[in-house]
């Protein structure tokens, strides 16, 4: 039996707080933070499924998240051979076509689960005092999630995404002033190039995830700050 | 049945030691793994790269010795992947495709030649086609040999003007 010094007796470890997941928050220091998530009670008139769609969409962010790195293995953003990497995925990579069409589908998803999840919000009054600034995140994340749909959409760089490309970039253009350069800065130079997709690869997986996860990060904290919206 | 079990379970849990709490437990660390199973395996499936993606297409190998190919035959063979068929013309060796130059089908090895099953287009044995919809020839792959093997290299799609969609088999 070894002796213990003085000042350092063992805490006796409550029933019920064993197990790996409690020491760890011991050591973390999360214990009554965890346990305040814990028993935050779901109010009844929020036990409703049209409260969940912003749920389904994280969701969604993730399989995208997870699937998108998958595709990123095989795809090639060259002109030359974008459009055979992702015809090779689709024909020859083992479940190849299974990866790619959960991306795309849950791509879908989640555009439209982010809009009837503004719906909710909006319908419900959710975005009022003290939540501005929550569906002021939320109108950003809806634009995010926008984007992420139109820099995809080139990616497999076919005839469709090329004129949709082609289409989009034109409308930024046709901004009073600031067009030109928007223009410019999206293709990476006047005509749709090797250069814009490039850029909109760039901005598909390392800047726009990097905007969606610290934006996310606030939506979320500010909804356990501010707490559901109360009743209708 | 599931519920008989568990109770069967409760009376004899001195025995057995199992408890109810003990025995969903392992029931649910089952289905999660099972569950958790059918996601890896696609996942590391995918991961694996196949030889059409990896290059591996283009370069020599090797298909075989030449008795493997008996004269007067044809000899259905896999190159890199890709079906293809050994034609032996009295000990000359011409490799071709075996895939349809009309949509992409694999094509049926005959006695005297080689036949669509989806549209049933015919070729004969040097690749030429004796009956549509197919229009072009089937493509040879260069091929050699040595030391009593035979070696195959890249397709040749030289003798006629292959589609895009057929020349990206090979890419």
């Amino acid at each position: 039996m070894s002796a213990v010094p003085e000042g350092q007796q063992p805490q006796a470890v409550e029933p019920g707080k064993r197990g790996f997941v409690p020491w760890l928050l011991r050591r973390l220091g999360l214990v009554d933070t965890m346990e305040d998530q814990y028993n935050r009670i779901v109010p009844r008139h929020a036990s409703n499924y049209i409260y969940c769609f912003g749920g389904i969409a994280l969701v969604l962010f993730i399989i995208l998240a997870f699937t998108g790195i998958m595709l990123a293995v095989y795809y090639q953003p060259t002109p030359a051979t974008a459009y055979q990497s992702v015809l090779d995925i689709s024909t020859k990579v083992q479940f190849g076509w299974w990866i790619r069409s959960i991306h795309r589908w849950a791509a879908g998803g989640m555009v439209l689960l982010v809009f009837v999840h503004m719906l909710r919000v909006f319908f419900t009054g959710a975005y009022k005092a003290p939540r501005e600034l929550n569906w002021v995140t939320g109108v950003v994340l809806f634009v995010v999630t926008l984007s992420f749909g139109f820099t995809g959409y080139l990616l497999p760089w076919d005839q469709k995404a090329y004129w949709a490309t082609k289409v989009g970039t034109d409308i930024a253009g046709s901004v009073p002033v600031i067009g030109h350069f928007l223009l410019v800065s999206l293709r990476g130079g006047e005509q749709i190039s090797a250069a814009t997709l490039g850029r909109f690869y760039d901005l598909h997986v390392l800047v726009l995830p990097a905007i969606i996860i610290l934006l996310l990060f606030g939506h979320f904290w500010m909804i356990r700050r501010q707490g559901i919206s109360g009743r209708l | 049945m599931l519920i008989a079990l568990v109770n069967a379970g409760a009376s004899r849990r001195q025995r057995s030691g199992v408890t109810r709490r003990g025995f969903l437990k392992w029931l649910i660390a089952g289905f999660g793994a099972v569950s958790l199973a059918g996601v890896l395996y696609p996942v590391l499936r995918f991961l694996k790269p196949p030889a059409a993606v990896s290059g591996a297409i283009g370069q020599v190998v090797d298909i075989g010795a030449l008795s493997a190919f008996p004269a007067g035959r044809l000899t259905a063979v896999a190159v890199n992947d890709q079906p293809a068929v050994v034609a032996n013309v009295n000990g000359a060796y011409t490799v071709y495709s075996l895939i349809c130059t009309h949509l992409g089908c694999v094509l049926a090895v005959q006695d005297d030649g080689l036949h669509c099953p989806c549209h049933g287009s015919d070729f004969s044995a040097s690749g030429a086609v004796l009956k549509g919809p197919a229009k072009l020839p089937l493509p040879p792959y260069h091929s050699r040999v040595q030391s009593g093997s035979l070696l195959v290299g890249p397709i040749d799609l030289s003798k006629a003007s292959y589609p895009g969609w057929y020349k990206g088999e090979f890419q």
